[in-house]
């Protein structure tokens, strides 16, 4: 293992504290504070992975995870970027995407198949003849993608999630963010900063250099994040990346948890009135021949890895940059014992003169005008060669470390993503934010900035326009600090060149898809001239890095080809997550919210099988049989408990109650009488059957009523809508779930019922559809209703929910002697179906009419002032010979039952199965479908279809509906 | 027969150590193992009421004057009126000494048995429901008490947030009652990091009488 340095105040490791990880089946070490990326530099690994396409090696390069160089296997989870992973002990890394290993890679060939694959190449070959395409994308597949996971992968960890609010957020730890945060805060703002790196600082963090009367940069940093931790109403989230910014100052971000915490990864959602976006910039990926190669490395990436891990990047190296950031990087490696054998700076001039002296001082040669042309060796750098601007002279240097960038590129993602837009600006060569959204601003480096004082008075003026937008502020501060930072240096002269005097063939503009300078050119020719067709055609930008590494470089570039006369071309758009992260982050906790009936625990001890239907957890069968023979059979025959909980439950009480009712159900709800139930439906404007249930009257302007479970929601919402213009003076409660319902069915119904309350339940004292109050041991008060839907004797009782569980205890105990079942939703629709019940959105869709299923007879024509909802479509409806109608039909032969949702059909479609079954009580098959009015005359034969049934049809013929019991003798004994 | 038993939308797993029997209710007054904080108390038995009426302006439940402005809410004599809309009020009872019985005037409804009730209270109880809402407790603009209808965990609640006083800070939050299993279970989750633990009602009376 590599020494490493550990007397600088930057390093972020400590050093005596060793981690040990498995690599490729062997124990390595690492130490604490180390990246996964940097504890294998420190082992000498250099070769991380290979490239997508041509399998390339690939090494470090950013240090931040703007590409997927380094990207590997984690402890079984594929696609870990291990530049921003932090090291633990015991972690087990694998290479990924390689044949045989990263070092040797059987697919490496690829890499002098570059002619066969042009930009788009799979657009153009391989199609033709087309049979060949399925073999060629199965081949293409296999050797290309990164991580490799199975369908059923279930992700490890923990993951969680917050929502914030807050006044201002800043996104952004660096020196700008934090003095935006600290402004926002002494105003008394609330305050949310994130920062993408574990600690705060950005640019400062690392660096030596002198701030201010003697002071470093780094211990400026420190001294603002102390400032900023000190402030309660500054809320720090280190290690967070804004990966989304929307409307309204909506920012999300996802955190990577430490150990203490109780999260691996957790969502952040928050609310803002204001966002300042101070991500600083990214290094522009100097563009030369194999600037991939593992030993090219940015300033940034160079520099850090010796002063935040104490690590040397190389022994010996060559600086090929155009930012005065590789100068003091040049000056502080090389008095860290870096051998550098020559800096070539692509600027001509314009370089800090103090830097530039300090060079010269220290003897490094430092060519002006110069840049890395092609970086040599096979698998990692060996030498390289630079050449003059023009490319008219030329030298080598042997070397295993080339620090090489173009200059800087502003992180305007989170700017762009809000709608804000940007700009080119000819003097900084940046693209920068021209129109921001609104109630956003940009601070720092974002801007162009490069002095110190002047990237924190950014900040300062940021935080005061914040607090502006938070009405906190006057426009008088903020004159103030603008200009103040107007009397500061302004944004430096940024290098132009955007690439080297090469042709590009192993120039890569984007890592992630191996895209070259030369695909790129070869697009262009194509006639894609804009960079986001390029962007589709070539794939450049579409990898795990985000279009991190092509960025600004595309448009660049494709500007440069086309010889504009002006940089109009934009950037290509940049989408939500700007960082990538873990679908599992955006899931977050997920906890499951369902309801359930105050019945759920004595009906999973009594073996119920639960589904989840709508909103509810519902017991659905009450053994392994689906069938439901033994359920169906002793409601038939003998009695049955059914837990109805889930119907929906209303009063509405007041002067204009009844007044409503009548809006909305199709009845005439004036005949609803005390002590009878009305069974009644409601509609749509469009006449299609939304809703049924039935109505009683409580008392004088008080109703209640019940609608199915699927609408209980939206009930009162739908009541309101409808009667929003009238002013009438009604009240809705939703009584859903203060209420459960049992439904006692079955010849010995009575019987049981009989045990347990005090009331005559003889079918003249309580008959068919009659509704009565009562108490249960003097105590539950019930509601209780003489119904029918399973075709029995029926008693469906309303109790208060806490007392439910004694009800039901009740009745079980009387039932005893009659052996007493429960039965479950599937043995109800069974039974209600073979007496031809419907159940609305199964013997319904969206476009099914009240009177398409036979429900016509509820309608009350005459009602006129009551605008019933629904009525001048059903009208029109009534003699339109074209709707589908509901139809009661046998197997022939006495085959199976189709599956529900099949279709009716000859030479086409003609209709849809609704719900059929096998039925216990009747010895046949029979069902319910929409059909069209010719299919539904008695005596029908339907032809029917299957999926995957192919030419094998089964067929039933349309029969009288109800099946079963047809007199409606047994409901009502 | 059995002695008939009306049961809680709420089950925590902790064990009663001290109960009481209210109106066929067994309460939890204490649990064991409450810890320091913050506490989950399950209200569900609380008497609470829905008011609705096209005035209500001249309405004056249990003597309390409803708040003029939706989101307001008045506490008195253990009373917690919470004023939802132009037309509607709840009510809860958040006194554990006497019953109270719904006034019997029109109007209202007894929607006790409706909903699940909780009081969530003490250290970090803010930050434990933040994990599930971005409702904003914290807004300066909100003084407590004050009523937010909205999504907690996902499901439609109505949250009366009662103080915003630090370790004193709480809240009690209605929902559907059917969500009382997944309700409980999500915010005793959430509260995990923060040693939230349940409590009996002994807990949240004295957190009551001190606000």
């Amino acid at each position: 293992m590599m020494n490493r340095f550990n007397h600088l105040p930057t390093l972020k490791v400590d050093t005596t504290q060793k981690l040990a990880f498995i690599y490729k089946g062997e124990k390595y070490y690492g130490v604490k504070g180390d990246t996964v990326a940097s504890a294998l530099f420190a082992n000498g690994v250099r070769i991380f992975g290979r490239s997508l396409k041509y399998h390339r090696p690939r090494g470090l390069y950013s240090l931040d995870g703007e590409c997927s160089n380094t990207c590997m296997e984690v402890d079984g989870v594929p696609n870990v970027r291990c530049e921003n992973t932090l090291l633990e002990d015991g972690m087990v890394i694998k290479e990924q995407n390689v044949k045989g290993s990263a070092e040797k890679d059987y697919l490496g060939f690829l890499d002098k198949m570059d002619w066969m694959m042009p930009a788009g190449f799979y657009y153009n070959v391989m199609h033709k003849p087309a049979k060949v395409w399925p073999i060629a994308m199965k081949q293409i597949r296999k050797a290309a993608g990164l991580g490799k996971i199975s369908p059923d992968y279930e992700m490890p960890g923990k993951f969680d999630e917050i929502f914030l609010n807050t006044d201002v957020c800043v996104i952004g730890g660096g020196p700008s963010g934090m003095t935006a945060a600290l402004c926002a805060a002494q105003k008394g703002l609330r305050v949310v900063l994130m920062e993408s790196r574990p600690w705060l600082g950005g640019f400062f963090e690392y660096r030596s250099r002198e701030y201010q009367d003697g002071q470093t940069l780094n211990e400026r940093a420190r001294h603002l994040a102390k400032e900023v931790e000190a402030q309660d109403n500054i809320r720090v989230f280190t290690h967070t990346s804004a990966v989304g910014t929307y409307n309204n100052n909506l920012v999300t971000g996802f955190q990577i948890g430490k150990k203490e915490n109780v999260f691996d990864e957790r969502y952040i959602e928050i609310r803002a009135k204001s966002v300042v976006a101070a991500a600083g910039c990214i290094e522009r990926p100097l563009i030369f021949d194999h600037n991939e190669r593992p030993g090219v490395m940015q300033i940034g990436c160079a520099l850090r890895m010796a002063k935040t891990y104490g690590q040397m990047p190389g022994k010996k190296a060559v600086f090929s940059i155009g930012h005065d950031l590789g100068l003091e990087a040049a000056l502080e490696l090389h008095d860290l014992g870096l051998a550098i054998a020559c800096i070539a700076d692509i600027r001509e001039d314009g370089q800090d003169s103090d830097l530039v002296r300090k060079i010269e001082d220290k003897k490094i040669p430092l060519l002006k005008g110069w840049v890395a042309t092609k970086a040599h060796g096979a698998k990692i750098v060996k030498k390289v060669s630079i050449s003059s601007l023009d490319g008219q002279v030329s030298k080598t240097f042997p070397c295993d470390l080339i620090v090489a960038s173009a200059g800087m590129t502003p992180v305007t993602g989170h700017i762009t993503v809000a709608q804000g837009t940007l700009k080119y600006d000819n003097h900084t060569g940046f693209f920068l934010p021209d129109m921001m959204p609104e109630k956003m601003h940009a601070a720092g480096r974002i801007l162009g900035l490069n002095d110190p004082l002047s990237i924190e008075a950014s900040g300062t003026l940021a935080g005061l326009q914040a607090a502006f937008d938070c009405e906190n502020c006057s426009i008088q501060e903020i004159g103030e600090a603008k200009k103040a930072l107007e009397n500061l240096p302004g944004p430096v002269r940024g290098s132009k060149l955007v690439t080297a005097p090469v042709k590009g063939r192993k120039s890569f503009i984007c890592f992630d898809e191996d895209a070259t300078i030369k695909n790129i050119k070869q697009a262009i020719d194509k006639g894609f001239d804009m960079p986001e067709l390029i962007k589709r055609f070539t794939a450049t930008g579409l990898g795990p890095g985000q279009g991190g590494i092509p960025g600004h470089n595309l448009p660049l570039y494709v500007a440069k080809y086309q010889a504009l006369p002006d940089i109009s071309i934009r950037p290509t758009n940049v989408r939500p997550p700007l960082v990538p992260t873990l679908i599992s982050t955006y899931a977050g906790v997920n906890h499951k919210m369902f309801k359930i009936t105050p019945m759920d625990e004595m009906q999973k001890k009594d073996g119920g099988v639960f589904r989840n239907i709508g909103v509810w957890q519902r017991a659905r069968y009450f053994s392994n049989d689906v069938t439901c023979q033994n359920e169906i059979e002793n409601v038939r025959k003998n009695v049955g408990m059914l837990d109805g909980s889930t119907l929906g439950k209303f009063r509405i009480h007041g002067p204009d109650a009844l007044k409503a009712l009548q809006r909305v159900f199709v009845s005439d709800m004036t005949k609803v009488k005390q002590g009878r139930v009305k069974y009644s439906a409601m509609c749509n404007d469009d006449g299609c059957v939304i809703d049924d249930g039935v109505v009683v009257k409580q008392g004088e302007n008080d109703y209640y009523f019940t609608t199915s479970s699927g609408r209980a929601g939206q009930t009162v919402e739908w009541i309101r809508y409808h009667t929003r213009y009238d002013g009438w003076d009604f009240a809705l409660v939703n009584l859903t779930d203060s209420l459960g319902v049992i439904n006692l069915s079955g010849p010995n119904a009575r019987k049981v019922l009989e045990k347990i309350v005090d009331i005559e339940l003889s079918n003249e004292a309580f008959g068919y559809s009659e509704y009565k109050e009562f108490k249960i041991a003097d105590a539950i008060p019930t509601r209780a209703m003489r119904l029918g839907f399973v075709g029995e004797l029926s008693y469906e009782l309303h109790v208060p929910s806490s007392y439910m569980k004694a009800v039901w205890l009740m009745l079980r105990e009387a039932g005893k002697e009659f052996n007493i079942q429960n039965f479950g939703v599937e043995a109800q629709n069974v039974l209600r179906m073979e007496k031809c019940h419907i159940i609305l959105g199964q013997e319904s869709e969206q476009r099914t009419n009240l009177l398409d299923v036979g429900l016509g007879f509820l309608w009350d024509r005459n009602k006129a002032d009551a605008k019933t909802v629904g009525a001048i479509a059903l009208r029109q409806a009534e003699n339109d010979q074209t709707r589908l109608k509901l139809v009661g039909f046998k197997m022939e032969n006495n085959t199976r039952a189709p599956r529900d949702g099949a279709l009716v059909v000859d030479d086409k479609v003609r209709g849809y199965i609704a719900t059929a079954r096998d039925s216990f009580s009747l010895n046949e098959a029979v069902g319910m479908a929409l059909v069209e009015g010719e299919l539904s005359k008695i005596g029908t034969r339907l032809e029917i279809y299957e999926d995957e049934c192919g030419d094998d049809r089964i067929y039933g013929t349309v029969v009288k509906m109800p099946f079963y019991d047809p007199e409606g003798t047994r409901m009502k004994m | 027969m059995k002695e008939i038993q009306r049961v809680s939308p709420v089950v925590f797993k902790s064990t009663p150590v001290k109960t009481e029997q209210r109106d066929n209710w067994e309460v939890v007054m204490e649990y064991s193992g409450e810890g320091e904080g913050p506490f989950l108390v399950d209200l569900s038995h609380r008497p609470r009421f829905d008011l609705q009426d096209a005035s209500l302006s001249a309405k004056k439940p249990f003597g309390i004057v409803i708040p003029e402005i939706p989101g307001n809410c008045v506490l008195e004599n253990g009373i917690l009126a919470n004023r939802m809309n132009r037309t509607q009020v709840s009510l809860f009872n958040l006194d554990g000494g006497g019953a109270v019985s719904m006034p019997d005037e029109s109007g209202y409804t007894d929607v006790t048995e409706s909903t699940v009730c909780v009081a969530l209270f003490g250290e970090n109880v803010f930050s434990i429901c933040e994990k599930l809402t971005a409702l904003d407790f914290m807004d300066s603009q909100r003084k407590a008490p004050f009523l937010f209808q909205g999504p907690f965990s996902h499901v439609p609640c109505q949250i009366v947030a009662l103080s915003k006083e630090g370790d004193a800070s709480g809240l009690v939050l209605t929902c559907s009652r059917g969500y009382g299993r997944d309700m409980i279970h999500s915010i005793l989750h959430a509260g995990e990091e923060f040693r939230l633990t349940p409590a009996g009602e002994s807990r949240f009376t004295n957190w009551i009488k001190n606000l």
